[in-house]
């Protein structure tokens, strides 16, 4: 149920607003996670971008191990997308794996969230495991180096650019009721305040 | 060579299909990216876990989709913000159903506290990139242009414009007043707007006053049978119609105070519709009556009676802020800065208002205890030597 107020009336009844119907947007977070799957499918980082990376940066002594760790990324996120998605779903989930895994630990809180919001309920194993594959991984290059893998994609689809506003003094500050008299418990009208115009 | 406004601007780019060059407008329903911004809805008020998880989750899509739009170079945000109805969309559901800090104290978790802040931010950022022509000298848009792209497209309008002012106007007054005055000032379609939102708000007080079986006689548009005028009253009100009441009469009252506080040019435009007058007379009906209703209702929940009074206070002293923003926009300010030839039609207007509510005495009184009126005289006396004969003849001397 929307407020009462006049802002709302004035959007209900006078002729100077632009007149919504939100009924058709109940499904919107669905639209939306769908919409977020597609951007991840058209994402410039791919994964053969990342292979590539790790291969192009890397002694050839450490190939082995790390190609079993990338394996394991691709493993974790056919079990996290679903084994039923084609190759090209498969990978950008092992991309989104590895930005969200890349300079972390473990799977926390937030990656959780981040995961299951982006493919929904997931076995955790997996989330661990490519978490892990993808620690060891990162543990070849120093903070730089990945940042510049992420951040090179990042900065070609714009997401670089000069926030607006970033300058901007805000304030949080919102109007509120102001202290008051108490409630009068006598129930008597203050009669003798009234201003008498019997001149 | 100097910068073209965006308006004007045209890019060129290879077509993906033909492999042509193409040229076409800065401002481009293609440009716009397929973004898709969900709706805002207010934060859960029960501890359910799963209510606040999804609350979280719609949040964090608007507030990183703002943060994509803010980070946008200009002629791409301002195609987005024309061409995507869900970015509207997204907007003005924020407008509307945000939680405001006056309404009743809801106990959120941390989590939703700091991301409703930094909707908060996202939100009026998004709003004062909108009411910007000159973003630098490089990225603007022909004001006339741009009032016209505001104007035809919604991007403001007068209720958006009542909430951004009880939302943003406490803590960034200075630069929402910035904000408005631009709009208006690029856009005078909104004066025309705002006058035919006025007679609204009446209707709005007329409504209130019906609800509690307080309307004047004549006012309704409709003959009622002599059978059916059953006296009701505040005091005969349900608990829960009451509460309705108060609640949206501090609404009423605290949007319209906080878009005057923020915008007093919009004085003259009420003042059209003899606002001053209307007010006092709503407040001197209806006031008394809900005190009387509240005070009576000793035996029921006295949190909420206690919740009720103070809402109704508050709303007291925003009509006489309301009244006096008036007043003293509409007359006081005028004389203040005007010569002394100049004064003389604002002080009939003065007297005019003045006069117009001098059998309003509860409101009167409420209005002298926070405003003396004798000030405003005294003021009045110090510009004009022609004003005690007309104060004489209006009986406001005597009064005050």
């Amino acid at each position: 149920a929307g407020r009462q107020v006049p802002a709302k009336a004035l959007r209900s009844f006078s002729n100077v607003t632009k007149h919504d119907n939100y009924s058709e947007e109940l499904a919107d977070l669905t639209t939306k996670r769908s919409k977020l799957h597609e951007q991840l499918l058209k994402s410039d980082l791919t994964w053969k971008k990342i292979v590539k990376f790790v291969n192009d940066n890397l002694e050839k002594k450490d190939h082995q191990s790390v190609n079993g760790d990338l394996k394991t990324i691709l493993q974790s996120a056919k079990q996290i997308v679903g084994a039923e998605n084609v190759q090209e779903a498969i990978e950008s989930g092992a991309v989104f794996l590895f930005k969200t895994f890349h300079m972390k630990e473990c799977v926390g809180h937030d990656e959780t969230k981040a995961i299951k919001q982006m493919f929904g309920p997931f076995p955790s194993s997996s989330a661990t495991a490519a978490c892990n594959a993808t620690c060891r991984i990162a543990s070849h290059f120093t903070e730089e180096q990945l940042t510049a893998l992420i951040q090179m994609v990042e900065e070609q689809n714009g997401d670089n650019r000069v926030f607006f506003g970033k300058n901007v003094v805000f304030s949080f500050d919102m109007h509120d009721l102001d202290r008051c008299e108490e409630l009068p418990i006598n129930g008597e009208v203050d009669a003798q305040k009234i201003i008498s115009l019997d001149y | 060579m100097p910068a073209l406004p965006l308006d004007e601007l045209q890019l060129t780019e290879k077509d993906p299909k033909t492999g042509k060059l193409r040229t076409f407008p800065a401002l481009h329903p293609e440009i716009k990216a397929d973004r898709f911004f969900v709706l805002y809805k207010p934060p859960p008020n029960i501890r359910n876990h799963a209510l606040v998880e999804e609350f979280l989750e719609r949040a964090k899509f608007i507030a990183d989709d703002l943060d994509w739009l803010l980070a946008l170079p200009h002629n791409k945000f301002w195609c987005q913000v024309i061409f995507d109805e869900t970015l509207q969309k997204c907007l003005d559901s924020y407008l509307c159903y945000v939680p405001r800090k006056f309404d009743a104290l809801l106990d959120f978790h941390p989590e939703v506290n700091d991301m409703q802040k930094r909707l908060h931010r996202c939100v009026f950022l998004t709003f004062l990139r909108m009411s910007t022509h000159k973003e630098s000298k490089d990225h603007f848009i022909t004001p006339s242009v741009f009032g016209e792209i505001l104007y035809n497209n919604f991007l403001f309008d007068i209720p958006k414009i009542l909430d951004l002012c009880v939302l943003f106007g406490k803590g960034n007054g200075p630069l929402l007043q910035k904000m408005i005055e631009n709009i208006f000032t690029q856009q005078p379609s909104y004066y025309s707007d705002l006058n035919e939102t006025v007679p609204t708000i009446l209707q709005v007080f007329d409504n209130v006053l019906q609800k509690c079986g307080l309307q004047c006689e004549g006012t309704s548009a409709e003959p009622q049978k002599l059978e059916e005028r059953v006296k009701v009253t505040p005091a005969d009100l349900p608990l829960q119609e009451l509460k309705d009441i108060v609640l949206f009469l501090c609404d009423t009252c605290i949007s319209l105070w906080a878009f005057l506080d923020v915008f007093p040019l919009a004085c003259q435009t009420f003042q059209k519709h003899d606002f001053c007058y209307r007010l006092a007379s709503f407040y001197e009906l209806i006031i008394p009556e809900l005190e009387s209703a509240i005070r009576k209702r000793r035996c029921e929940d006295n949190s909420l009676l206690t919740d009720l009074w103070r809402r109704l206070s508050h709303s007291r002293k925003k009509v006489m802020e309301v009244f006096h923003i008036l007043t003293n926009q509409i007359c006081l300010q005028p004389i203040l800065e005007s010569s002394c030839e100049n004064i003389q039609p604002f002080i009939e207007d003065f007297l005019q208002i003045f006069t117009s509510v001098l059998q309003e005495r509860r409101f009167l009184r409420d209005y002298d205890e926070l405003y003396p009126v004798a000030d405003d005289v005294s003021l009045l006396q110090q510009a004009s030597s022609t004003l005690y004969p007309l104060l004489s003849a209006s009986g406001l001397s005597t009064v005050f």
